[in-house]
């Protein structure tokens, strides 16, 4: 009787306790969620341009589908599942972190993903986040000259700045370069170039939307 | 399945076949001059920026204000469809599309660019172009008519042990329009074996990206050499003679980097990589030099075409 007595009484302290902590919990997470946002990240990246169309970002399960057959996180720190669940907690650290720039763009997770999420471009509009703050730009300052050479020649080009590397590391690359319009010739190809009256379209259209300034602030 | 045309096509210019493999483009017109493809090329046309895009240079209004123009380009030499030779000029140009369709403030924006600098020839109307219906990668042309390539193959090929590479930027982005599946992909090994060869079909790293990834190729050497040492290791181990493309970025990494990759790992791969419209020329009679562009390739498919005429003699 004793025993069992006191084993209630115990009981009941240790109830009422847990009662008022979760209580207390409850309100405060309550609070928290209220002054935090959480989804303010979240929403956000679905309305970003980048996003596709009915992206099924809230409705993630975390399964780690997208983990399991992503070739970064294969090789590195990087973990598309953990970078979504981070969005979805408004973990606002995901945009410095070193890690997203792992990313491959090969959208595999995009299409293994069963609930219509596409892990490939959250990343892309954190990243997106991040040149916007000004915050990354050791990370793609030295692809700012690709925007360059498109404002002058108006189309796209492998940049300089990476030349004298894929010259060392693949033979006869360079001489390539100088041998192409040739080549094209013997292959009945026209031009790579566009005509000057293009390269001026291009350049005054990029320009009228901030394009040039986009790039300047990336170096 | 889808229609896929074969007529009012504007055949769209790649900054990287043009650059890098040329021969792709001139097997397109090629392939396309025999069957009766009826297509034009406008040295107008920009490149799709994608390079720029994935790279995280090009905002989406940049991108699409760039293929906004392109579709101008499209309409003004009454071509309805795109055809496209790379798998992210295929990603990039379906991205605009539909969003120039679907979101009409980006539109008006976009129209309002070319109103102000004078272009307003260049607005979008919406739904002149459907992104599942006007816009294709060439091989699935190909794969359409795949019965009448069937018909004009000159060269016997099946002495080769051949394996398929299907772009990540052709069969994962928009994988609604993917024809003959992107889980297991097999349009290109349907296409070779309309050329008389079954290929290993299924392999372990089927699916897997080819590892240049952008920036990665760049930034991330390390990484993006294992993701492609992976695969020519699988490749090797199944004594695969030839790896089939459909993308210059892909080929250019598996091409470019097979000989820095057999220094780095000390295995001596031995494949070659050809694209699929490049493998279809050889087949039907394209000559090595003049059509098939052989002479930009990296490692070399010499031993490929000596073999060849030695299986012939
Ligand atoms: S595969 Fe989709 S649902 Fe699963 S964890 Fe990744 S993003 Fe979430
Ligand atoms: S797109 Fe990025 S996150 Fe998705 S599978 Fe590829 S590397 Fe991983």
């Amino acid at each position: 009787m004793d025993v069992d007595n006191t084993f209630n009484i115990q009981f009941t302290i240790i109830f009422i306790y847990l009662f008022y902590v979760n209580l207390d919990l409850c309100d405060l997470m309550k609070v928290d969620r209220i002054k935090n946002n959480p989804l303010k990240l979240a929403k956000k990246i679905l309305h970003d341009l980048k996003a596709s169309e009915n992206m099924g970002l809230l409705r993630c399960v975390q399964c780690g589908m997208c983990t399991s057959s992503c070739p970064g996180a294969k090789n590195s720190g990087y973990n598309p599942r953990d970078m979504v669940k981070r969005v979805l907690e408004g973990d606002e650290s995901i945009i410095n972190d070193e890690e997203i720039w792992n990313c491959f763009y090969c959208y595999t997770c995009h299409s293994v993903c069963p609930v219509g999420n596409s892990p490939s471009e959250v990343n892309q509009i954190l990243r997106q986040t991040a040149i916007d703050k000004g915050i990354v730009k050791d990370k793609v300052g030295p692809f700012a000259v690709y925007g360059d050479s498109f404002l002058d020649i108006g189309i796209g080009a492998i940049p300089k700045s990476f030349f004298m590397e894929l010259n060392e590391d693949i033979e006869g690359w360079l001489d390539l370069k100088s041998e192409l319009e040739e080549i094209r010739g013997e292959l009945g190809l026209g031009p790579i170039t566009i005509p000057n009256e293009s390269i001026k379209e291009v350049n005054t259209l990029l320009k009228k939307v901030g394009f040039n300034k986009r790039i300047e602030k990336m170096k | 399945m889808k229609i896929i045309p074969d007529k009012n096509i504007l055949l769209f210019k790649s900054c990287l076949v043009s650059t890098e493999y040329p021969g792709i483009e001139s097997s397109t017109k090629y392939i396309f001059d025999q069957l009766g493809v009826e297509y034009i090329i406008d040295h107008e046309q920009s490149c799709c920026s994608g390079l720029g895009y994935y790279s995280d240079v090009f905002d989406q209004t940049s991108t699409t204000l760039i293929a906004a123009r392109n579709f101008y380009v499209t309409k003004k030499n009454n071509a309805k469809n795109i055809a496209v030779m790379c798998a992210t000029c295929y990603a990039i140009n379906k991205k605009s599309v539909k969003l120039l369709n679907k979101n009409n403030e980006f539109r008006e924006r976009i129209n309002n660019v070319f109103e102000e600098s004078s272009m307003k020839e260049m607005k979008y109307e919406k739904g002149s172009l459907n992104p599942t219906d006007n816009i294709f990668h060439v091989v699935e042309i190909f794969f359409n008519k795949k019965k009448e390539i069937s018909k004009h193959v000159k060269i016997d090929l099946s002495n080769f042990k051949i394996a398929t590479h299907h772009a990540c930027h052709y069969c994962k982005v928009h994988y609604e329009d993917t024809i003959e599946g992107f889980r297991n992909p097999r349009m290109l090994d349907e296409l070779v074996e309309s050329l008389g060869v079954k290929t290993i079909d299924w392999y372990n790293t089927k699916i897997n990206t080819c590892g240049a990834g952008f920036r990665q190729r760049f930034a991330n050497k390390p990484i993006s050499m294992k993701v492609t040492g992976d695969k020519l290791l699988e490749l090797n181990e199944q004594n695969v003679d030839i790896l089939i493309h459909m993308c210059p970025n892909c080929q250019m990494q598996f091409d470019r980097y097979q000989p820095y990759l057999s220094k780095e790992l000390g295995v001596d791969f031995n494949i070659f990589h050809l694209n699929i419209t490049q493998l279809i020329a050889l087949a039907i009679g394209g000559d090595p030099y003049k059509t098939v562009g052989i002479q930009t390739h990296t490692f070399s498919i010499e031993p490929l075409i000596k073999r060849i005429s030695e299986d012939t003699i």
